[in-house]
């Protein structure tokens, strides 16, 4: 007997959730763009998607968050810092990989100085994920150690029934738990089949790009330049990336007021590192790339004991010249040892 | 032979006669129906070539970027019809010199490949004027037709929902042959033209901005809709303003390489007394 | 919160050298200041900003034995340095750090000490060296070469003539070659070569170096010749920087985060890192 979640509850479930101060966030469709958006009913989900095309990153991390609105006087300015809203929410049907990435993301946001904008969001969330019941050409989770069903980052796990018409629930932290606790009613005690997970390919060896990447002789290699040479450097890959958490903080305003803001930014960007005297520490494109890579799965490995990538393979899916992380790593593994 | 293997003989003869230094065409790509930029600068790497009706990328933004033609060597590059358009601009604007590129012209026609005659942009002095006079795709067609019938605040609120998707990764900029500016100007922070924010005013201003910078240079080639990664479809903004242009100044982007670009050009006895 | 500056007082500005300002500024809240106190050290940095602008980077040039208010030396040339060269005495301008880590001063105690900068970077260089005068029982020889492109571009003119004066500090002072004027008696020579011909002795020493990237290449050369030990010699890495505190993710050189790692480290420590990432 296993906890079910039927498919035709799920409106009461919003219903109930709703009651209990959440706010409900969910795959949506919207102006030709998927992506989490709130519902109030479970026909407005997408809950077929492979996967959004926007991540859940946005609603912790959104592509621009003021930091500080200020007003200047001639004598005086005022400050004031600016807080994201207090707000219960939950998001349903995150894909194990966006999952992991914010889980990905947390130590980054906490080590020595806490980023309140980002924890704030995290501990008002409580993360449902659906495990996968289709994958295609551009999923690579299980080649970076996860899987279609994996629960990391999820507070609550549902697999979806072979049947189709429900989900069995597991609830896998403290959050998640009570979280089912406020539909325990909707619930049913049933035996029923999870439907089989999808089959997603190794597409590297990811302890060999690992071992590779670590060697300093390949830092110069010229497989750097080669294989980032069609990068056009627009930012979209880092921009779609669950967990790319580069920022830029920037004052916008008239002479008077204004507000301060932290802004979505990228490595790819050619003025990221750019300093005032026009020195630029990585002024080619290649080297740019190389800082992705190591960043992802060497330095940030280095400094937290995990790699920066979850496999969603949007990096590949939306590039404009079908490059992305998996072509890269793939082209390592194969490298001659 | 078909004109993949003979594209890719010539090429492998441009690069072992030293004629060319590189040839920019398309590769196999991650799926099957993908194709992805190849750089191929030996005759082996020539064998890598693919053309099929999958190659759908205008591969002129290569030409102006990093500063590939300033040696002075010719290069080769596999062209649609919309690419030469480009390529057109892009000599017309002196960003790249007509006699440093070869090209291998195709065209995609009910997913058929067919070989563009000529090797030089002089050659296809009759596409310019075909191009000028062919019915855009129905699919753009209609759907600014669409947006036309909704009227100026229906039309509003449609790009504000559009535009609200925008995330400033810059992607249409980076894969368009025309946004070849070494600082673009929303990069300018000193004044602070345009802000860098991806708010319903910064997404406003940046894609207004490179609509404007656009009318009139635009080759309708939709690299920008195609790398939008959060599909704004862009190429009716630009279609709008090269409609706009016609009708203004009976002007074709990218007709010839010999054009004066339309709103960089001025006449002594312009009409309008406030721009002399 | 992590991102909200101190706002600060500006006490005075002084001119340098030509672009070149330093900007006296004391904290308008006691409990800013009680922060500040118990944790900056010398070699740290901080953000330095006016709303409206932005914020940017650089040293606190004031030594950590002079904590009643921060100064910072600057040159004009961005937008944040443009605007915050146009302020006076009592406007107020932003300050958020300090941030990084520091020179290990008491690991010098004992020891004889050799400053070299060049240009703009004798402010970081000078927090050290006043960190150390304030104590200077605690120390050897101090000998100080200071360089720059002209006699114009030398900053803190009035200590240099301190340092000058005063028995206990060996300074040496150059320009480059054309920067001098009729009256300079001092060194003309780039500061490498100026560096070997007063070859200071590498026994019980400690260099502190600091200054553009070129300089330090070949200053680090020299310092080899005379026998310095990598281990012994300290400089300081800039690198572009948003947030100060290890999440905007550009400041790194490899895997080394200049704000939080940095910006103080060996010539050991910089030789392992990638030369491309520099």
């Amino acid at each position: 007997m296993t906890r079910i979640l039927p498919k035709n509850k799920l409106d009461d479930c919003i219903a109930a959730w709703q009651k209990a101060g959440f706010s409900v966030l969910a795959p949506v469709q919207r102006h030709g763009m998927s992506s989490f958006g709130e519902v109030q009913k479970a026909s407005e989900m997408a809950l077929d998607l492979i996967l959004t095309e926007r991540t859940i990153k946005d609603h912790f991390f959104p592509q621009t968050e003021p930091l500080i609105k200020y007003k200047i006087s001639k004598h005086d300015i005022d400050s004031e810092t600016m807080t994201p809203p207090e707000r219960k929410r939950i998001f349903f049907g995150v894909r194990p990989c966006d999952a992991s990435g914010l889980e990905i993301d947390d130590p980054l946001f906490g080590w020595d100085y806490k980023d309140d904008y980002w924890f704030r969001r995290r501990e008002n969330s409580v993360i449902v994920s659906i495990a996968c019941s289709e994958a295609d050409d551009f999923c690579m989770c299980t080649s970076v150690k996860l899987s279609p069903d994996s629960t990391r980052g999820a507070d609550v796990m549902l697999r979806p029934l072979s049947g189709g018409n429900g989900w069995q629930v597991e609830a896998i932290s403290e959050r998640g738990t009570a979280l089912c606790d406020t539909v325990s009613s909707l619930l049913q005690e049933e035996t029923a089949q999870a439907a089989p997970l999808p089959r997603v390919d190794g597409k590297f060896d990811v302890e060999k790009v690992m071992e590779w990447l670590a060697d300093k002789e390949n830092f110069e290699s010229r497989f750097w330049k080669d294989i980032s040479m069609r990068c056009i450097g627009c930012g979209s890959c880092t921009f779609l990336c669950p967990t790319c958490h580069c920022f830029d903080i920037q004052d916008e305003g008239d002479t008077y007021q204004g507000i301060r803001r932290k802004n979505w930014d990228s490595c790819s960007f050619a003025l990221f590192t750019m300093h005032t005297s026009g020195h630029n520490p990585r002024n080619a494109q290649s080297t740019r790339w190389r800082q992705r890579i190591m960043h992802k799965f060497n330095y940030y490995q280095g400094k937290f004991g995990v790699n920066s990538c979850s496999g969603c393979g949007r990096c590949t899916r939306q590039c404009p010249v079908d490059m992305g992380i998996t072509e890269t790593l793939q082209a390592i593994t194969n490298l001659p040892r | 032979m078909g004109i993949q293997e003979q594209y890719r003989s010539e090429a492998a003869e441009l690069l072992s006669s030293g004629e060319v230094k590189l040839v920019i065409g398309f590769g196999a790509g991650s799926t099957a129906d993908r194709r992805r930029p190849l750089f191929a600068r030996t005759p082996e790497e020539s064998e890598k070539l693919v053309l099929d009706q999958n190659c759908i990328a205008n591969l002129t933004t290569y030409l102006v970027a990093g500063g590939l033609l300033t040696d002075g060597k010719k290069v080769a590059v596999f062209l649609k019809p919309d690419g030469i358009r480009s390529l057109n601009i892009l000599i017309a604007e002196s960003q790249v010199k007509a006699e440093q590129v070869v090209i291998f012209g195709f065209a995609i026609e009910n997913n058929e490949v067919t070989p563009l005659e000529g090797r030089s942009i002089s050659d296809f002095a009759k596409l310019g004027e075909k191009l000028r006079t062919a019915t855009p795709p129905p699919s753009v067609q209609e759907e600014a037709e669409r947006l036309e019938a909704m009227g100026s605040s229906g039309r509003f609120e449609y790009w504000k929902e559009q535009f609200s998707k925008c995330i400033k990764c810059y992607a249409c900029r980076q894969a368009c042959p025309m946004c070849y500016c070494r600082r673009c100007i929303v990069d300018v922070n000193q004044p602070q033209w345009v802000s860098t924010s991806s708010h319903t005013l910064g997404n406003f201003e940046w894609n207004l901005v490179r609509a404007f910078h656009l009318a009139g240079r635009c080759a309708a080639c939709g690299a920008c809709d195609r790398a939008c990664p959060v599909n704004i479809p862009l190429r009716l903004i630009n279609y709008r303003m090269g409609k706009e242009v016609k009708e203004a100044f009976d002007y074709f982007a990218g007709e010839s390489s010999d054009q004066n670009p339309v709103l960089a050009s001025f006449r002594q006895d312009d009409p309008e007394t406030f721009i002399l | 919160m992590i991102y909200t500056p101190f706002p600060m007082r500006v006490v005075s500005k002084r001119e340098e050298a030509p672009g070149v300002r330093t900007l006296k500024l004391e904290f308008v809240r006691q409990e800013d200041h009680e922060f500040f106190k118990a944790n900056y050290r010398t070699g740290m940095f901080g953000l330095y900003g006016l709303f409206g602008e932005g914020e940017s980077t650089f040293c606190v040039a004031s030594p950590e034995t002079r904590k009643d208010a921060i100064e910072c030396t600057f040159r004009q040339s961005g937008r944040v340095t443009s605007m915050l060269s146009g302020v006076d005495a009592g406007d107020l301008v932003t300050f958020r750090g300090p941030y990084g880590n520091c020179f290990p001063i008491e690991q010098f105690y004992g020891k004889n000490l050799l400053f070299i900068a060049g240009g703009i970077a004798l402010p970081p260089t000078r927090s050290v060296i006043w960190s150390c005068l304030d104590r200077r029982e605690k120390f050897g020889r101090v000998t100080i070469v200071y360089g720059a492109r002209t006699v114009a571009d030398l900053v803190y003119k009035h200590e240099l003539d301190d340092w000058k004066k005063r028995d206990d500090v060996n300074l040496v002072l150059t320009v480059d070659p054309g920067g001098e004027t009729p009256d300079w008696t001092d060194h003309v020579g780039f500061v490498p070569t100026v560096l070997e011909q007063a070859a200071p002795s590498p026994d019980n020493t400690i260099a502190v170096l600091c200054g553009p990237p070129i300089m330090i290449k070949f200053t680090l050369i020299s310092l080899q010749k005379l026998g310095f030990d990598q281990e012994n010699v300290y400089t300081t890495l800039e690198n572009r920087m948003k947030c100060g505190v290890g999440k905007c993710g550009r400041c790194n050189v490899g895997s080394v985060y200049i704000c939080k790692e940095g910006p103080v480290f060996t010539a050991a420590e910089v030789s392992r890192m990638p030369e491309g990432d520099l």
